[in-house]
């Protein structure tokens, strides 16, 4: 850009050869006369006092003939070029010595031959003595409209071809990034109107005014119609002194400036004291002295400078602000610019939805009333075409303050049920029974709100509840299994099933992932069953949870139940959660999530299971089911869920004929971060110096687990973010990362001196916001002393405190690693010589980890 | 007339109910309450942090017999809430002076 622009400088200068010969002499003759005959005309409409917007018109359009007559003449084009009117001459508003602004567009890369189109279209513009704002730009410079001058973009929002393809401005504008265009034009109209205001110490009572630049002058009006045109085209029909009384002060001040264009002979728009009489005579003004003359012709003009200054104010305070694509933010809420683009394009309308949640404003009647019209004509699929939009939607349904009020809009528009087909079946549906107090489609959305409650400020007795909400991993998953909950409801058999079979038409036309697929079918399918449990079972019955923590599986999925079924319940009526309930369901919960990071180590795969023949029956050809057995006998039944086939047949491969000394490690990227999976073979301080290679690379350790066969070899996953982006930036990042991993597990490299800086760092940075808790248990497990850590999250953490059992001479067998929020909770299996701790090196090892985690070690 | 009170684990409730009416008494006052009794409740651990349960959710029933029927009425109760474990409950038996019918002001013997 900045070379176009040195070009442009350097050859569009007025020192530049003209054409001799005779024909082009006099072309320039009569194009001079034909201009001459056109500002005649204007100036004698101006001397009569009418030259406003008719006569205005008139002299554009001859302006417009005669750059046409140019285009025609400037030779042969090699590409498709046009030439559109800006500014003032865009509005088709231009006075007898007002610039004639052009934007002069290129399809494509401008060349030699252009070069010479532009001189000799520009060139006869000069030679006739006009002022020429010309801008010169390539369609493709569109893409970084943005950042260009904010003058240029001003004048663009008035842009009208002239001459040429007109096509090309929709190309150059397609090219732009129009939101993000239209909110840095606004912001710089609202800074120029600013700093000109401040220029007449903001009041527009100037005895002397200048007509188009005082506060209330010509600029402050086309200021308010800019501001309507990139906001809310009906903006200034609802506010300020309304469109005709602007007419007519548009009107009254272009005659004016007219008038002192024509008697000062060039751009001057100052309504002097001297010029006030000739202007008050050339409007026709009576009066029995100039002075009641002026007098009447001033009152005129502050009455219209009011005005337009009403309307300019009503506009800076009122416009919708841009805030998307074709969306603006205005005082009812989320608007679309242009209703009728809108309209065709289904895609777009959930970014309607999601600038409400974002602005925490409703969507506008009237952009609901446009979905609402238009909603019927399009499949489910228009709705989410690609793979971002499909991203957006899970996006949108993540749980926040607001979701429940912007369904309940898309559901009274029609649109809900237009992208979910099957939550159509419950509209206004009628379950009669003794305790049901809503149809079911408003149960539904209920149970979000009641969700969406327990985020600001929960009663004290839900705060548990609410913790539980924020530490989920994907809420949308579970805001998409409770609008997919009770669909079944249309049919008076089982809900659960056919409310889990309706959600299944809907995994591939969002195209979920298998993970997402398996925990939205779970929570649909089940979504009773823990209710069911809570409030109908003996669930002081240790069997009764065991069962139930068998069938549940995961600690994520416990999380995402227990809250599915607080917010059924509530939203069966206002009575129907009792405290009482709450109770039970919390205590259920806990039992159950004791149960799965407590006890897990204690059940170990069996040959008998369900998920063990799964494994064996599809088994690759190079695997036997004796070495997949083999493989799995002495693991917890919790690494089945953990790890898919493919991971099972990896491992299996993998840990075959491993050697004493072998480590294999690799790294995967996943959707949030990175996942480290590591087999080898125990060996003291093995998993404290894999946690410590990870912080020494400055990785945030987020989930992970630790298995140890009786055999001794160990499956270890790390999930971690890579915040300092060394994966990312380095090419060889993972294969140093490994090999490090490799050096310090087997013992030829130390990673403690490499760790402490970082430590040291993260020590300084971080100063613990609550008192760590450090839980010794040996009851809840028949094999091993469990310890339980709950600390405020640091680098390193993982490290120092495995360290710290290690050193007091524990096994490290099992570990759960999570992290909530800014809380570690991390369980530890551990044995001494194959055996529980005793009481006292359980006290030996509490009292190491606290003197660790007190940051005394 | 006797009133019966019987509280008993919140599972046991439907069947509690379903015992009572095999020998005709279908009326009866269910109400959620909380308490203890010599469990005394129980120390939880959740998260590596001990909290106090001491009181536990309970089944109220509540169900006024004739005296003639008072007898198998706790007995069925006693029978369909035992699990034999502590926890089970307690059933309480209290005399009623006078009964009377809102809608017609009507007193029952």
């Amino acid at each position: 850009m900045s070379d176009l622009l040195k070009w442009k400088q350097h050859h569009m200068s007025h020192d530049l050869p003209l054409a001799r010969d005779g024909a082009h002499h006099d072309a320039r003759l009569a194009r001079a006369a034909r201009l001459e005959a056109a500002r005649g005309e204007l100036r004698e409409a101006s001397a009569r006092g009418e030259g406003g917007r008719h006569a205005m018109r008139q002299y554009s359009h001859r302006m417009d003939a005669l750059i046409q007559q140019l285009y025609a003449d400037a030779g042969p084009l090699t590409q498709s070029v046009a030439v559109f009117a800006l500014g003032g001459y865009g509005r088709r508003e231009l006075c007898l010595h007002s610039d004639v602004d052009v934007l002069i567009l290129f399809a494509g890369t401008i060349g030699r031959d252009d070069e010479r189109f532009l001189h000799a279209f520009l060139n006869p513009l000069w030679d006739l003595g006009l002022t020429i704002g010309h801008h010169v730009r390539e369609v493709a410079e569109g893409g970084g409209l943005e950042s260009d001058n904010s003058e240029f973009l001003l004048a663009l929002t008035d842009a009208r071809p002239v001459v040429g393809d007109a096509t090309l401005l929709d190309e150059f504008l397609d090219a732009a990034n129009l939101p993000r265009t239209h909110a840095r034009t606004l912001d710089a109209l609202k800074g120029l109107i600013a700093e000109r205001h401040a220029k007449f110490n903001d009041t527009l009572y100037q005895l002397e005014p200048d007509v188009k630049d005082s506060p209330g002058g010509l600029r402050d009006l086309f200021g308010a119609h800019t501001i309507a045109k990139l906001t809310d085209p009906a903006l200034l029909a609802n506010g300020g002194a309304g469109p005709r009384a602007m007419d007519d002060a548009e009107e009254f001040l272009l005659r004016v400036r007219s008038v002192l264009h024509l008697d000062t002979g060039r751009h001057h728009n100052v309504l002097s004291h001297e010029l006030q009489e000739r202007v008050a005579e050339r409007l026709g003004y009576t009066g029995a002295t100039p002075s009641q003359r002026v007098e009447r012709l001033m009152g005129d003009y502050f009455r219209h400078a009011r005005v337009i200054d009403r309307s300019l104010r009503f506009a800076l305070k009122a416009a919708p602000a841009p805030i998307g694509e074709n969306l603006v933010r205005g005082a009812d809420g989320i608007r679309f610019v242009d209703a009728r683009e809108a309209s065709e394009r289904p895609e777009t309308w959930l970014g309607a939805f999601q600038a409400a949640l974002d602005a925490a404003c409703p969507v506008s009647d009237d952009a609901l009333g446009t979905i609402g019209q238009n909603a019927g004509r399009f499949a489910a699929e228009a709705f989410f075409p690609s793979a971002g939009h499909r991203d957006a939607l899970l996006r949108f349904l993540r749980l926040r303050p607001g979701l429940y009020a912007r369904l309940s809009e898309m559901h009274e528009c029609g649109l809900l049920g237009q992208m979910f087909p099957e939550f159509k079946a419950i509209n206004c549906r009628v379950v009669r029974d003794f305790y049901h107090k809503y149809t079911v489609d408003e149960h539904t959305l209920l149970t979000i709100r009641n969700l969406e409650r327990l985020l600001d400020h929960p009663p004290r007795d839900r705060e548990r509840f609410a913790r539980l909400l924020s530490e989920l991993k994907a809420s949308e998953l579970l805001v998409l299994s409770l609008i997919y909950h009770d669909v079944g409801k249309w049919t008076d058999e089982d809900h659960t099933l056919e409310s889990a079979r309706m959600a299944h038409q809907m995994f591939d036309r969002l195209a979920l992932s298998d993970e997402q697929r398996a925990e939205v079918d779970f929570l649909v399918r089940e979504h009773i069953r823990m209710s069911l449990v809570a409030f109908r079972r003996d669930t002081e019955d240790p069997e009764i949870v065991r069962q139930f923590a068998q069938f549940i599986g995961v600690e994520e999925r416990l999380k995402m139940l227990c809250l599915m079924t607080l917010a059924d319940v509530e939203a069966v009526s206002r009575e129907t959660l009792t405290p009482w309930k709450e109770e039970l369901l919390w205590r259920l919960y806990v039992d159950t999530y004791n149960h799965l990071t407590l006890t897990y180590g204690d059940e170990v795969i069996d040959r008998e299971q369900s998920q063990h023949s799964a494994l064996l029956a599809q088994l690759p050809p190079d695997l036997s089911a004796d070495e997949v057995s083999a493989f799995l006998e002495g693991l917890p039944r919790r690494y089945m869920q953990l790890f898919s086939h493919e991971a099972v047949y990896k491992h299996v491969r993998l840990a075959r004929d491993l050697a004493p000394d072998a480590v294999q490690a690799w790294l995967d990227k996943v959707d949030s971060g990175w996942e480290l999976t590591v087999l080898t073979h125990d060996r003291p301080f093995l998993f404290s110096n894999i946690s410590g290679v990870l912080s020494s690379y400055g990785m945030d350790i987020l989930r992970g687990f630790a298995f140890t066969k009786p055999n001794g070899l160990i499956v270890d996953l790390f999930h971690f973010t890579d915040d300092e982006r060394f994966l990312e930036l380095n090419a060889e990042g993972e294969a140093e990362l490994l090999k490090t991993l490799g050096e310090v597990v087997l013992g030829q490299k130390e990673i403690a001196a490499t760790l402490r800086g970082r430590e040291q760092g993260a020590f300084r940075r971080k100063l613990p916001g609550f008192a760590p808790v450090v839980h010794c248990d040996n009851d809840s497990s028949r094999r091993y002393t469990i310890v339980e850590i709950v600390a405020e999250d640091a680098l390193g953490l993982l490290y120092r405190v495995s360290r710290a059992m290690s050193d007091s001479g524990c096994d490290v067998d099992l570990v759960l690693i999570a992290t909530e929020g800014r809380r570690a909770i991390d369980v530890f299996h551990l044995t001494r010589d194959g055996r529980k701790l005793t009481l006292e090196e359980q006290a030996d090892v509490t009292t190491n980890l606290q003197r660790v985690l007190e940051g005394r070690s | 007339m006797k009133l019966i009170k019987a509280i008993v684990r919140p599972n046991k409730v439907d069947e509690v109910k379903a015992a009572l009416e095999k020998i005709q008494i279908s009326g009866m006052t269910v109400t959620e309450v909380r308490g203890h009794g010599k469990q005394k409740g129980h120390t939880a651990i959740y998260r590596g942090q001990e909290y106090n349960v001491s009181l536990l959710p309970k089944m109220e029933i509540e169900v006024v017999v004739p005296d003639s029927m008072a007898d198998d009425a706790i007995k069925a109760i006693i029978a369909s809430a035992r699990t034999g474990e502590i926890g089970d409950g307690r059933v309480f038996v209290i005399p009623v002076l006078e009964s009377y019918k809102i809608r017609t002001g009507e007193r029952e013997s």
